[in-house]
């Protein structure tokens, strides 16, 4: 049986003459575990609301779309509301009352149970969801990764047979957003539940799919099971291969005729299969002088190249970011959060900082920030202490701060009034947050181009997506021209074609002399633009090494790129310095 | 959370509230000396069992007290009734009715007060919003929803202002108007945040079905036996005192001569004044009573464990005390286990 | 539009000051032209009242029950306790005439998005009350309950100046004086609709303001003073009258002159923001 089915399908948002949504095809059986994934922009999320009436946008339809058969628009509300059980993006965002039992219990009421069978079904929900412990809470209390579940727990306590997420774990840490997507694994294999989801994440997902399907530009370009997408998209040269699983990823680069490896250690065994074909061809054609050193050897001839970019910096060269001994707490009664930590940021580098939850770097950022202070060691920036800068010399033209949601910085209503906004206002006044002679006019023309925000201008910052309200709330920051920028989580939420751009931006800026300091849990980014990480644990920096001597000593706090091929590369950290690998090895 | 369990509290909210409403409105209408103390001892110590000697101590010196004097000074400088006159001020002369009057008023308002403060502790917000959910089913859901809402937004406050400040724009510090200015760039900030994204909240709620017909409403409160009892002694009580109000016990005239009813005592009154002491120091007895059991219920524990000292070190001691706290008096009265439906304990 | 090629020199001479003669400052694709202003008139981004001068039914239900109702309990509370309760009857006037727009909402089945906007705006209210914590009676919340009238309605208005007193005072402490405070700020949300709709009073500041301040001293101020002097004596004459409200008066102009400060600030951001929500909600088509 199947339980969607879509036909044709197009759609057309009202006002647009592009249509979201082209012809799309999609079959979904009953009790399988389906991936939707592309670009941010692509048509997922519409397609996936379409599949519930009371959440399908309004504009111009045509085409079907068939539940268990039976049109989905002649489907009674109250059936939809119980079998189609939807969880959005945002964890915080979808929960409606103050207490948990209560959020549990919401989707029940609307259905009018009586308090006996909600009784039941909540008690159950919360004992399959390991609940239990914070049952009678306020929902304010819990984490992030808990609100996703309370989330999908009240969605499951109406037992739906279909359950659609929509980048469910895009605002949650790696082990939360595992768990959760664990938990949704969990449900589809126990219960049978149907499960249709897109995600950002998808090395977690895509090994468990049943059917993956791939959408660009309100189409659907290619779909089947996961390994057959990775043959496809990879006839198809398509760049969507960004967001797909390391191992897919290198799987496009390199030339192959085996199945596409989907997991890390399908990628190992594929890559050993591989190269041993290789050095077998090598054999044959009896040019075999000890192939294996000078392929190490041509990586690191690269790492050599990366590290004389960090080489640079004289040590005798005052460090942007000086911290010594810092120590800091809360509240006196507290315990430390920051321990005895030092570092040095040098000069037109990017240092990131990562680590677990609550290890003290966001902590840490603040402190630098300035809006908390340590109560034992010092600061310096460019050699001088940060209680002797004014609050004037520290935020405009030297200190700038991007906060984690960039929301947090949206004033008013569009882009380029928000980015005036910044600088005083249109009026070509000096202040200052404005003080140099370039007219004002210029300078945000500038900066639009930089962070690539030149045909959003007239927007409403809360229509972007989310990569374009990170790029918006950079922009805000970089016209005080700072000269160092800290940044927390910069990549969190957005998709892997957004990093790319966020990265390349990052790296100009420290072309022109900025430091940029930032904290994320996003290992891949960390390893492809970073020059510096530090390991933050336990109030302090463990080890700090350029990016990718880090990655590459670290054997589970590293890319998947690097687990994937550390036996025959050691030191390749990305998909491209294992290509680059494989490529090398060709060559001979 | 460190609040310690209190019997009153556990009980079903719709007492809780109908015995706050019952006390406050008849404590606000009385104007007899004797109901009033009676009213106010009640109060007192149940505001002290509640929340402890020097909270109830602070709060009324610093805050109640002063408004008190002020209170039972205007009412003599501007009225002049009364037979009694003490001497003069500008405004006319000072009688003894209306300052006696003027205090009974003051504590009248003092009263009603330390009776809110009591209120505020055991009528938690969920209580609130549990109470009303049968009745106004949409309101009790938007009470709800603010109560999610003013605490998230509280977050986001600080959020935005770290940001702000971080971009040169401290609120903290700076000239008046500059502090407005930024205040006003949060508070602007904010509410796009929250309107945004409660369109979020509205997407999901209409993914559960919100809008539905016939929306039934569900809580983990349960009107139990101990709730009916406890209902009935109080109707009973208030009955009596009712009634007793009715024969003129209640009665009290300042204007011209002070006139008290049921003075000097009779039997009838008597018993009108032992009900409304009942009524006032319900909350603070079944707490006591609740206190009595429990250290029964102790000794009977200490008594199957009488074993050396030197064994003791395992004792579970600690955990004890946990499980004392913990267990709620109904839980207690019912076994622990012993309600209607088997999920019922995991709910509690 | 930068050329793509000058990138790097307009950040060179952005972040480090170069002076324009080292490097060639000519970035631009094409002579940057006048920014073109498409902003809405100011007019036209106001909120306009819809079927301007009628009131819908309901809310002339309620104003029957206050006009009618009230009265009537007076002369029962007269009668039955003897002309000196003014309290109990104040209390039950009070009770009374908030009923109906609770009944009303409730009757109508509100949607999903009427009841979030209103969860919404009444905890901003409520937050922004708690913000200005330190400065007694210097609150944005009376100015927040007129804009949101403005913006969604009398019915709305009162809705949302009554949860946010009645959640304030559940937060921060209930008191005797809750229910007139819900009251007051009620009803000053209830006529700023309803003075809109009937096109008095306009969305524009000067108009708000001068509403503002008047309801700050003569409706909230008018309500809460008498209200003070009933829970403290139970002689009302008409110099006791005078006397309470000239002793109030500071703390009303203090919160006349917030509710003025803040609309003049904060109303036109505000009610852009609110209709923009309109819109979005497609609360408007209805």
């Amino acid at each position: 049986m199947n339980c969607i089915e879509i036909e044709k399908f197009s759609f057309l948002y009202p006002q647009q003459t592009v249509p979201a949504l082209a012809g799309v095809d999609m079959t979904v059986e009953e009790g399988s575990f389906v991936v939707l994934c592309g670009k941010s922009g692509c048509g997922k999320s519409t397609l996936l609301r379409q599949m519930k009436t009371v959440l399908a946008s309004h504009g111009q339809k045509s085409g079907c779309i068939r539940y268990f058969g039976t049109e989905l628009e002649e489907v009674d509300e109250r059936t939809q509301s119980a079998e189609i059980g939807y969880v959005l993006q945002n964890p915080d965002n979808q929960i409606v009352t103050d207490k948990v039992w209560h959020e549990l219990a919401f989707g029940l009421e609307s259905l009018g149970y009586d308090s006996a069978t909600i009784r039941l079904r909540v008690a159950e929900m919360a004992s399959y969801f390991g609940i239990q412990a914070w049952f009678l809470r306020n929902v304010n209390e819990l984490s992030g990764g808990q609100k996703q579940l309370l989330n999908l727990a009240s969605v499951m306590a109406m037992h739906p047979r279909l359950l659609i997420l929509d980048e469910p774990t895009s605002q949650l840490d790696p082990i939360a957003a595992s768990d959760f997507l664990e938990t949704v694994r969990k449900i589809n294999r126990d219960v049978g539940t149907t499960v249709i989801l897109t995600e950002h994440r998808l090395e977690d997902v895509i090994p468990w799919a049943d059917q993956v399907y791939v959408m660009d530009g309100g189409r659907m370009i290619a779909d089947g099971t996961p390994s057959e997408i990775g043959r496809k998209l990879k006839e198809l040269g398509h760049d969507m291969f960004l967001s797909m699983p390391t191992p897919m990823q290198v799987y496009a680069g390199v030339e192959s005729s085996r199945e596409c490896p989907l997991t890390v250690r399908q990628g190992r065994r594929w890559l050993e299969k591989e190269l041993e074909d290789l050095q077998l061809k090598a054999a044959e054609c009896e040019e075999n002088i000890g192939g294996n050193g000078r392929e190490t050897e041509s990586v690191h001839h690269e790492t050599e190249s990366v590290r004389k970019r960090t080489h640079v910096f004289s040590e005798k060269e005052v460090p942007e970011i000086r911290l010594r001994d810092i120590w800091f707490r809360y509240e006196r009664e507290l315990p430390d959060v920051v321990k005895g930590l030092s570092l040095d940021v040098r000069k037109r580098e990017i240092f990131a900082l990562v680590g677990g939850n609550g290890t003290g770097k966001s902590t840490t950022m603040n402190l630098i920030a300035r809006i908390r202070h340590p109560y034992r060691g010092k600061i310096w920036l460019e050699g001088k202490s940060i209680d002797k800068y004014t609050d004037n010399e520290l935020y405009h033209g030297f200190l700038g701060v991007m906060p984690q949601n960039p929301q947090s910085l949206f004033v008013k209503k569009t882009v380029r009034d928000d980015l005036y906004e910044m600088i005083d206002g249109k009026k070509e006044k000096r202040s200052d947050a404005f003080s140099i002679e370039m007219s004002k006019r210029d300078a945000v023309a500038g900066i639009v181009s930089l962070t690539k925000l030149a045909d959003l201008l007239d927007r409403h910052p809360y229509d972007l997506s989310g990569g374009e309200q990170q790029r918006l709330a950079l922009a805000k920051v970089l016209l005080l021209r700072p000269r160092i920028l800290l940044m927390d989580e910069p990549t969190k939420g957005i998709d892997n074609h957004y990093k790319k751009e966020l990265g390349e931006i990052l790296r100009k800026l420290t072309e022109h002399g900025v430091t940029i300091l930032l904290i994320s849990h996003d290992v891949e980014f960390c390893a492809q633009y970073a020059d510096r990480v530090g390991l933050f644990f336990e109030g302090n920096v463990v080890t700090n090494k350029p990016a990718k001597e880090f990655f590459a000593g670290n054997s589970f706090y590293t890319t998947a790129a690097n687990r994937m091929s550390r036996q025959f590369f050691p030191d390749a950290v990305t998909v491209e310095d294992v290509v680059a690998g494989v490529d090398a090895y060709v060559r001979r | 959370m460190n609040k310690r369990s209190d019997a009153f509290s556990a009980c079903h909210p719709a007492v809780n509230f109908f015995y706050f409403m019952l006390v406050l409105l008849v404590t606000m209408f009385l104007s007899h000396p004797v109901l009033l103390g009676i009213s106010f001892l009640g109060a007192f110590f149940y505001a002290v069992r509640l929340k402890g000697w020097k909270a109830v101590a602070k709060f009324n010196l610093i805050f109640t007290l002063p408004a008190m004097v002020i209170v039972a000074f205007i009412n003599p400088a501007f009225n002049h009734y009364g037979v009694t006159t003490l001497f003069y001020l500008k405004t006319g002369p000072v009688t003894l009715e209306a300052i006696v009057y003027g205090i009974v008023l003051a504590s009248m308002l003092f009263i009603a007060i330390l009776w809110f403060s009591c209120y505020n502790e055991v009528m938690t917000t969920d209580k609130f919003v549990y109470l009303f959910g049968r009745v106004i089913p949409a309101l009790s859901l938007v009470l709800s929803m603010v109560f999610r809402f003013v605490p998230k937004f509280n977050a986001q406050v600080k959020v935005i202002r770290n940001g702000q400040k971080c971009v040169g724009r401290d609120m903290s510090n700076g000239k008046l108007i500059k502090k407005i200015r930024y205040g006003l760039t949060i508070l602007s900030i904010l509410i796009t945040w929250a309107l945004e994204n409660a369109i979020d909240t509205s997407d999901s709620m209409r993914a559960r079905g919100y809008g539905l017909k016939g929306r039934s409403s569900f809580s983990i409160y349960h009107f139990d036996r101990r709730d009916v009892t406890v209902t009935g002694i109080l109707a009973g009580l208030l009955g009596v005192c009712l009634l007793g109000f009715h024969y003129g016990f209640s009665f009290a005239q300042y204007d011209p001569v002070i006139k008290i009813g049921g003075i000097p005592l009779t039997p009838w009154s008597v018993i009108t004044y032992l009900a409304w002491t009942f009524i006032c120091f319900f909350p603070f007895l079944l707490g006591l009573w609740e206190d009595e059991s429990f250290k029964k219920l102790e000794k009977k524990m200490r008594m199957d464990r009488d074993i050396p000292w030197y064994l003791k070190e395992d004792e579970p001691g600690s955990e004890q005390k946990i499980l004392k706290t913990d267990m709620t008096f109904t839980e207690y009265m019912n076994g622990g286990k012993e309600t209607e439906g088997g999920t019922e304990c995991e709910l509690y | 539009m930068l050329r793509d090629d000058k990138l790097d020199d307009f950040l060179d001479v952005f972040w480090d000051e170069k002076s324009a003669d080292s490097v060639d400052t000519d970035f631009w694709e094409e002579p940057q032209g006048k920014e073109k202003l498409n902003y809405l008139e100011y007019s036209d981004l106001m909120a306009v009242p819809k079927n301007k001068g009628k009131l819908p039914p309901r809310t002339l239900a309620a104003i029957f029950l206050i006009v009618v109702m009230i009265p009537v309990t007076i002369w029962v509370g007269i009668h039955f306790f003897n002309d000196r309760k003014y309290l109990l009857i104040s209390l039950f006037i009070v009770f009374y005439s908030m009923i109906p727009f609770f009944l009303t909402f409730e009757s109508r089945r509100p949607q999903a998005r009427e009841v979030l906007i209103i969860a919404v705006l009444t905890a901003i209210a409520v937050a922004g009350r708690a913000a200005f914590f330190m400065v007694p009676s210097f609150k944005p919340v009376m100015a927040f309950v007129i804009i949101s009238a403005v913006c969604f309605g009398a019915e709305s208005g009162f809705l949302v100046g009554a949860l946010s007193m009645l959640v304030s005072n559940m937060l921060f402490g209930q008191g005797p004086w809750t229910p007139w405070q819900m009251f007051s700020m009620g009803i000053i949300g209830f006529l700023a609709g309803i003075l809109f709709q009937k096109g008095w009073l306009k969305a524009r500041k000067v108009s708000l303001c001068i509403f503002g301040f008047w309801a700050a001293l003569f409706i909230y101020g008018g309500i809460m003073n008498p209200v003070s002097l009933l829970m403290s004596s139970y002689a009302i004459t008409k110099r006791n009258l005078l006397a309470i409200y000239i002793s109030g008066l500071p703390v009303d102009m203090v919160h006349g002159a917030a509710t003025v400060i803040f609309l003049l600030l904060a109303s036109k951001p505000m009610i852009e923001k609110l209709e923009r929500i309109k819109i979005k909600y497609g609360l408007i088509e209805e």
